[in-house]
């Protein structure tokens, strides 16, 4: 049945874009998170991954969320003596975190999620509208 | 969702066996047809099938109320009960229709 694999295609797009909702919202959740100790890391920003795994059950190839990977770049540096994860000139590593780029993630998890909806509709409502010519 | 296919085709080979049989045993009563399956079977299996799926989305709801299952599953689900109760509500109002018309025929 093509058009109920199509719509456990979309669920699984669904599925990865929530795991990737998450991973943004961890990241802007932890955006001023420092370390405790003086030489310690802050929270390093993490990018959601996803791969395409193909369901033999179905014959179709799904969507499946990867692991988060960590994004390598530069930590932010504020100087603030008084803070306990200062180091010895004074500065504090703060998360390599910008919230603009996390809007831009989610903005896009949120289209794309909006997409696997219309996918879903549209299959539902072909089906539908197979099933209605039985009952005329 | 396995039903449809599985309904429709078992719509499909008791609809066949009717047109079949009929011919060959002209003047015996429809009283009397053994081997084709009658309405009744039909209708319970499709109907069992039907309750399989819906009894799916029920215990898929079930485990979203209780924290375990993804919303989008859940909605898979019962999308899949509803449409499998459409088509088996569609294929009896059909077989239906067609016992009344005959029914009505004047003999």
């Amino acid at each position: 049945m093509d058009l109920a694999t199509s719509m456990a295609v979309a669920a699984s797009g669904m599925r990865a874009q929530t795991n990737r909702m998450r991973v943004i919202s961890e990241n802007i959740a932890n955006a001023n998170s420092t370390s405790a100790t003086p030489n310690g890391e802050p929270y390093r920003r993490k990018i959601a991954t996803m791969q395409s795994d193909f369901d033999r059950e179905l014959g179709a190839t799904m969507v499946q969320p990867g692991d988060p990977i960590p994004d390598q770049s530069e930590f932010r540096m504020q100087y603030d003596p008084g803070n306990p994860a200062a180091d010895k000139s004074g500065y504090v590593k703060l998360p390599n975190v910008n919230p603009l780029v996390e809007i831009m993630d989610m903005r896009e998890a949120q289209r794309s999620y909006e997409a696997d909806l219309t996918v879903m509709e549209a299959s539902k409502t072909m089906l539908a509208r197979t099933v209605d010519l039985l009952k005329r | 969702m396995s039903i449809s296919p599985a309904a429709a085709a078992s719509v499909y080979q008791a609809i066949a066996k009717i047109g079949t049989s009929s011919p060959a045993s002209s003047a015996a009563v429809a009283g009397s047809a053994p081997a084709a399956p009658n309405f009744s079977d039909f209708l319970s299996s499709a109907v069992k099938d039907a309750t399989a799926t819906m009894r799916q989305g029920e215990q898929m709801a079930a485990q979203q109320a209780a924290g375990k299952a993804d919303v989008v599953d859940v909605v898979n689900a019962v999308n899949a009960a509803e449409l499998t109760l459409d088509t088996v509500v569609a294929v009896r109002d059909k077989v239906i229709a067609a016992y009344q018309s005959i029914m009505q025929m004047p003999i």
